[in-house]
């Protein structure tokens, strides 16, 4: 029989493995065998820390080469206008400094949060009531601005008039909510 | 102060009262990362921004909400104080270090504490005895709902709630259940489980974190994915992970009682004569005989002993609480010489009055 693992080589060492649906067997060569047991079975290693375990990644095979990004940035890449953070730096402490750096190194972050989280890169938890009905005026806005440019392309010049000003007062909303937003 | 009253009547709820699987599941935690926009984060903040920040979490919740938080600053409390809200899982070690704006606001029976200042501006965490996951996760959505209508949240529709560490990013929740698994660690079952359930997105550790060993055979088993999963399903995937662990400790302890009845009840009264008579007890020493005591006493095999006993031992054995009983400060054996005393006391009361009494000479 050759070994389950590599396929190549003939297995010569059985390995049960017990988890909580039940036991196992496997049977692998030396080579696989040594292998899955220093990656799998090692109780005494402590689990790495995020910093360890971004810096391992990052410094063991070069994934800005692999990766076909085409953002064209330098590896500095830009600095968060915020907090002054750089991308890495935060692979070194592991941390972001503001939400800010979210925007700043939004094109790098699907990876690490990849790695992170079961290859997953994308919320789908809970979203705050707040920032549902700000996206929802947000939106409304854009609606109408699609409408406004369009009836000033027609020439329609009251009704642009009407949509400038609905705009302007959810705009005014929106600014209440905290948060501006550029309408024109 | 009422910090005065959380210190002397040490019991918190989550240690007497006793939730579903409470024979094996000692308490569940929930925790919500949350930010604020407009402030940068703790790691890289203004001492005028943490200002900002704690003046406003606290705003909200001090002048609104019915149910009576107090507010505690952290460079307010002397040390052996702080040390005793770590030691009851209230706060975490890094809320505790004083020169970091950290507070808290803990609800009036310390089921829900809202750390600011911590990793993140804002961590509200539960805590709930036995194994109740969804009762915990509802208690701390109300208070995240709260706040969320009076504070501006950092959140971002692609990659969800913005915390400081990328590994509680998405729902900035982490969902942990503490596990009473002395069967499962005699026969040695938890080191193979332990790197298989690893691989399901979910951490088994030691109870006081990571890489901790884990005394008294309490392990601490919570999701590590936060992202591209909802809440329910966190809650779901952990829920079946810790009844599937149930189950097999369950099997575990029968199958040792069946195999070896004498050994296993040798081994257990040994333990409750060892903390019953004892006049040196090491901390490692007591977590290991409590946890027998607990799972002879789970096994019927111990009786007139409190269930709750190894719950809240396993507290007040630590170095922050024994001092605060002692009131004075303690050295290394000086601390065993107390801890042997606390806990005749405590079986001693357990004979004759309720196990709140502990304290009762204040």
């Amino acid at each position: 029989m050759n070994c389950e693992n590599c396929k190549e080589r003939p297995a010569s060492i059985t390995i049960k493995q017990e988890s909580v649906i039940g036991s196992l067997e496997r049977h692998l060569c030396e080579k696989c065998a040594f292998q899955s047991q220093t990656f799998h079975f090692d109780p005494n290693q402590e689990p790495l820390s995020i910093q360890q375990f971004l810096s391992h990644w990052f410094s063991g095979s070069d994934p800005f080469q692999a990766q076909p990004q085409t953002r064209g940035e330098p590896l500095e890449g830009p600095e968060c206008p915020a907090c002054g953070l750089t991308f890495p730096k935060f692979l070194d402490i592991g941390k972001f400094g503001c939400a800010d750096c979210y925007d700043t190194f939004r094109g790098s972050l699907p990876q690490v949060f990849g790695k992170l989280h079961n290859g997953h890169s994308t919320h789908t938890g809970k979203v705050p009531v707040s920032f549902n009905e700000l996206y929802a005026v947000k939106k409304k806005i854009e609606e109408i601005r699609v409408k406004m440019k369009e009836a000033v392309e027609a020439e329609r010049f009251e009704e642009a008039a009407a949509l400038r000003d609905e705009a302007n007062t959810l705009k005014q909303h929106l600014s209440y909510g905290g948060e501006d937003n550029d309408v024109d | 102060m009422s910090i005065e009253k959380f210190m002397r009547d040490a019991v918190t709820p989550w240690m007497t009262a006793y939730g579903e699987h409470s024979d094996i599941v000692m308490s569940t935690r929930i925790r919500l990362a949350r930010n604020l926009t407009g402030y940068r984060y703790p790691i890289a903040f203004t001492e005028e921004e943490a200002m900002a920040v704690d003046r406003a979490v606290t705003g909200v919740l001090l002048d609104t909400m019915q149910s009576g938080y107090s507010y505690t600053k952290m460079s307010d409390l002397p040390a052996l104080e702080r040390q005793v809200l770590v030691e009851k899982h209230l706060i975490s070690p890094q809320l505790a270090i004083p020169d970091r704006h950290g507070a808290v606001l803990l609800s009036a029976d310390e089921t829900v504490s809202v750390m600011v200042n911590e990793e993140d501006h804002i961590r509200i965490q539960c805590i709930y005895p036995g194994l109740q996951l969804e009762d915990a996760y509802k208690q701390a959505d109300q208070v995240d709902d709260y706040l969320e209508k009076e504070l501006p949240y950092a959140f971002d529709e692609d990659f969800g709630y913005l915390t400081s560490c990328p590994s509680n990013t998405g729902t900035g929740m982490r969902a942990s259940v503490m596990m009473h698994l002395p069967a499962l660690t005699m026969t040695k079952q938890i080191d193979r489980i332990i790197p298989a359930i690893s691989r399901l997105g979910i951490i088994v550790r030691g109870s006081y974190g990571e890489g901790s060993e884990a005394p008294g055979n309490v392990y601490q088993v919570s999701n590590q994915t936060t992202l591209g999963k909802t809440e329910q399903e966190i809650l779901t995937d952990l829920g079946n992970i810790a009844s599937r662990l149930i189950g097999h400790e369950r099997k575990s302890r029968e199958l040792l009682l069946a195999k070896s009845r004498i050994a296993l009840e040798n081994r257990l009264f040994r333990s409750l004569g060892t903390i019953s008579y004892a006049r040196l007890l090491p901390s490692g020493e007591a977590a290991r005989c409590l946890s027998d005591v607990r799972l002879g006493i789970d096994l019927g095999i111990i009786q007139d002993v409190d269930m709750s006993i190894l719950n809240e031992l396993m507290i007040f054995m630590q170095a922050g609480f024994l001092q605060q009983y002692a009131s004075t400060e303690l050295s290394q054996e000086e601390r065993d010489i107390f801890r042997a005393k606390l806990f005749r006391e405590r079986l001693n009361v357990d004979k004759s009055s309720p196990p709140t009494e502990i304290n009762s000479e204040e």
